[in-house]
């Protein structure tokens, strides 16, 4: 079964820009969420990436995020509840407990672990979109200029991490099917029988990529004296950027200044011990405003209407056959000119 | 004195000369003594048994052997004129494709553009180059529909597809394919084939295709390489590959061939089209097959009629023959793909008797083995119900899947373990190590391990199910496997097999389930469903075109030649 994290291409815009402008876009998201204690900001940021997601059409990344995330964030609600007795107000004493010793929970506690896991959850839901919606070829061929060879392997890595998957599904499915006289298949043997296919399945891949002509020396880049040449190439040789790069690029700057004007205007006002101290204030309340606008970057607008012709030079059951044949018609239309002879009639009109 | 772009271009695509070699720790040559010569244009059919050297020839042809398995390696091999025994498989990748069996091992990259791009961008072509190759190599094979789409997302034909187009992007001298149509239904394997030969006729490519279903591309081919043993055995034209097949081994005849061979026709035909235009010639043509009344006529002529055969299993004298093995009644089946649940099987009612042998047929995609896994509880139904009152064994794609140990005696142990063993003809390589053993033996290995514990009488699974059993096997281990089928429904299961196969479904079934996305659109005889279409058809019901006769015995009876 397929991954929900697993790269899905679109034309939406998120899929469309470059992988340095998504990167920056969803980087700036997990800054905030690293810079930020705040709930009301965090929860704006987790806001963005869920909103930015589903607008991706990354729908089940962003579900399955949220799920991992959001138990990850209660896992550490909970540890950190049982590990840390500071704070004043403690909820309830449970005693001597082997390794951790006297238990106390208190509500600053909890409180510190939520921030704790609202961030890791913030990070958990980037994490997915980035993975459903940012084309992990053309990161690795960007990257690839800084670390060829690494960034093949990496390529290699992450083509067999799937089908290792698939492989571990059949053999689950194939150790449901042994007959009740057969040894059964037991994890041990299943895991080893895994790493050997595993093994068996990268020659394979190893193979292909020789035959692809990964070993091959990189071709090495000419050094030309003239500026212009240098450019030309370069300009051949760089992927074509996307409309939407600008788009990305701004509000990640925008996010970032404001995170960094936020924190500066008393925006993150939050401390948890020894009493729980959480101030809402209108800069927080901003910022947490505009990273939730900031989740409506993926939007793409629908396309504007076609300009046609002058009302006159058409007939108005030609708006009714829609804008593509209406265009043909009217372009057919000007093309002939008002004094050539009338268009005949479609069969079966 | 000519340059090195125009020796190349002059040059044989493929020259051996001498070749031997012998892989790592292996105890036998796998090739030996090997001379052969592709012209450039030449479209050449590899023909062979299992194991006998059509792989390794082909992996020496694109340099994987030895420079990437190593091993000890003799003779000469040129590529266009490049010594591919002193240049890596890199360099040969300007001038040879290589297009292998699993094209899931093949696919190195997220998404079909990026792969069919690599070879490309490996060798350092600008995106601009890449692009235009890129879209040139998807509008010829028709794929540029797939290239925004995830390797993942793809059905085995068109990976397989994207694998030939990655193979193709540098514009190769030559194309390498190793039994390409093995994982495909009729449809696309008869698609894959003649768009090779356009691609031969409209590039000028030189092909070497390596294949078990020969019924499906010899006339597709200018010549035929007939390997065994590791030695070439027969190397000519495709008429006289028959007539050589025809003495030598039989097992490389194609069913045609096999017919005019039983009726005692000369010349014998290279294809479908050949073999009518023959039988058109012939005084009198060819009459309706005798005792036509019903279909199966011809069948009954030689091993009684498969609809009697139906009828006879249906009210055998043994209660237990009678009863069902496996009942789907309104069975509605989904499953995800891409984020949306999509119906695989879409209210299906069908009923499986023991003792019945049973192929279960559909192009790619048609729900055969979900069926077959919704049979054996693996996957959920979500409207109607399946029921295996007897229990099921269900023998999945992969024997090797099954195979988790060692020693095949600790896969089986005990006196039910044996006794598994024996049923399938395996209890002499109980010591052996799995891996050490033959495809044909693997398999059946995997199946004891399905069967282990209910071999006997009432034990013995009420439904045997095997999904795309054949796929590598040559026809001797098909026919092994004809009558372990065989000899499964006469001790009272009933035996499903999904398969593309139609010579195979031709040889061990008796009643024919077509599939189409998701519904049954076809349940008969064998001999009424398998010569009553177009693709999911036998060569021999293509050629002669009368109902009920599918099998060259069967239409060497209509030929009116003597009796096998």
């Amino acid at each position: 079964m397929r991954s929900p994290f697993a790269y899905t291409p679109r034309r939406g815009p998120l899929q469309s820009a470059s992988p340095a402008a998504a990167v920056a876009y969803l980087g700036a998201l997990v800054v905030v969420a690293f810079l930020y204690s705040s709930p009301l900001v965090l929860i704006g940021a987790g806001a963005a990436a869920v909103l930015a997601g589903l607008l991706a059409g990354a729908r089940s990344a962003v579900r399955a995020g949220l799920r991992m995330g959001l138990s990850l964030a209660l896992l550490i609600v909970a540890i950190n509840a049982l590990v840390v007795s500071r704070g004043e107000t403690v909820l309830a004493r449970l005693g001597e407990w082997p390794l951790l010793g006297q238990v106390d929970v208190t509500a600053e506690a909890i409180a510190a672990g939520a921030s704790i896991g609202l961030r890791a959850a913030v990070v958990m839901v980037v994490a997915s979109v980035y993975s459903a919606c940012v084309d992990p070829d053309r990161v690795l061929r960007a990257l690839r200029p800084l670390a060829g060879r690494s960034a093949l392997t990496a390529t290699l890595v992450s083509r067999l991490v799937p089908v290792a998957a698939a492989d571990a599904t059949r053999l689950r499915d194939a150790a449901q099917l042994r007959g009740p006289g057969a040894a059964a298949g037991g994890w041990s043997p299943l895991l080893r029988r895994l790493l050997a296919g595993s093994f068996d399945r990268s020659v394979d891949v190893a193979a292909t990529l020789e035959l692809r002509g990964y070993a091959l020396e990189q071709p090495r880049r000419r050094r030309s004296r003239r500026p212009a040449a240098a450019a030309a190439r370069r300009a051949r040789s760089a992927e074509p950027r996307s409309r939407f790069d600008a788009r990305f690029y701004a509000i990640a700057a925008a996010i970032l200044i404001a995170a960094i004007a936020g924190k500066a205007l008393g925006a993150d006002d939050v401390h948890t011990y020894p009493t729980i101290h959480v101030a809402l204030g209108p800069a927080a309340v901003a910022l947490s405003t505009l990273l939730i606008a900031s989740g409506l970057a993926p939007l793409r607008r629908p396309p504007a209407r076609r300009r046609t012709l002058a009302p006159s030079a058409l007939s108005s059951d030609m708006y009714e056959k829609g804008t593509a044949t209406a265009g043909r018609e009217a372009a057919a239309l000007a093309l002939r000119g008002p004094a050539s002879a009338p268009l005949p009639e479609a069969p079966g009109a | 004195m000519p340059d090195l772009a125009t020796h190349r271009a002059t040059a044989p695509a493929l020259a051996v000369e001498g070749l031997g070699y012998r892989y790592p720790q292996a105890d036998r040559d796998s090739l030996l003594d090997v001379a052969l010569e592709i012209s450039p244009g030449e479209l050449v059919l590899l023909a062979g048994r299992s194991a006998s050297g059509k792989s390794t020839l082909l992996r020496a042809a694109c340099g994987l052997v030895p420079h990437f398995h190593g091993g000890e390696i003799s003779g000469r091999i040129e590529v266009a004129g490049i010594d591919a025994l002193a240049t890596g498989p890199g360099e040969l990748a300007s001038v040879v494709g290589y297009v292998a069996q699993d094209p899931e091992t093949q696919v190195v990259s997220t998404t079909v553009a990026a792969e069919i791009g690599l070879p490309l961008e490996m060798r350092g072509d600008p995106p601009s180059t890449r692009a235009r190759a890129v879209e040139e190599v998807a509008l010829a094979l028709a794929i540029p529909h797939l290239l925004d789409r995830t390797a993942d997302s793809l059905s085995g034909g068109e990976l397989q597809r994207v694998a030939l187009a990655a193979a193709l992007v540098t514009r190769p001298q030559l194309v390498l394919l190793d039994e390409p149509t093995s994982q495909l239904d009729p449809v696309a394997g008869d698609e894959l084939i003649w768009l090779l030969r356009r691609l031969n006729e409209e590039w000028g490519v030189s092909i070497l295709l390596a294949e078990h279903r020969l019924e499906r591309c010899l006339a597709a081919a200018d010549r035929v390489i007939a390997m065994a043993a590791g030695a070439i055995a027969f190397d000519g034209p495709p008429r006289d590959f028959l007539a050589w097949a025809q003495d030598a081994d039989p097992a490389l005849e194609t069913p045609a061939a096999r017919l005019f061979s039983l009726a005692d026709v000369n010349p014998l035909p290279i294809g479908v089209r050949d073999a009518r235009a023959r039988i058109a010639s012939m005084e009198g043509g060819v009459g309706p097959p005798p005792h036509s009344t019903c279909f199966g006529g011809a069948a009954g002529a030689v091993r009684g009629s498969d609809a009697e055969e139906v009828q006879a299993v249906r009210r055998g004298s043994d209660s237990s023959l009678r009863r069902p093995s496996l009942t789907a009644k309104g069975l509605w089946v989904e499953l995800l793909r891409l984020d949306e649940a999509h119906d695989v099987l879409r209210g299906i009612e069908l009923t499986v008797r023991r003792g019945e042998r049973v192929a279960l047929m559909g192009r790619n995609g048609a729900g055969k083995s979900t069926l077959l896994r919704a049979a054996a509880g693996l996957v959920e139904s979500v409207g109607g119900k399946i029921d295996v009152p007897g229990g099921i064994a269900l023998l999945t794609q992969n024997p090797s899947d099954y195979l988790v140990r060692e020693r095949v005696g600790d896969e089986l142990p005990g006196g039910q373990g044996q006794a598994a063993l024996r049923l399938v003809g395996l209890e002499h390589v109980a010591d052996s190590d799995p891996r050490d053993l033959s495809g044909g033996e693997r398999q059946r290995l995997a199946l004891a391990i399905t069967l282990a514990g209910r071999t006997d009488g009432e034990a013995l699974p009420g439904l045997v199910a095997l999904d795309e059993p054949t796929r590598g096997m040559d026809r001797t281990r098909k026919a092994d496997l004809v009558a372990l089928i065989g000899d499964l429904a006469e001790r009272g299961a009933g035996v499903v097999v999904a398969t593309h196969d139609v010579e195979f479904a031709a040889e061990f079934a008796e009643r024919v389930v077509l599939l189409g996305d998701g519904v049954v659109i076809a349940d008969g005889p064998a001999a009424e469903v398998l010569s009553g279409g177009w693709y999911f058809a036998t060569e021999v019901a293509r050629v002669l075109d009368l109902p009920g006769v599918v099998t060259p015995e069967q239409g060497a009876v209509v030929l009116g030649g003597p009796m096998p």
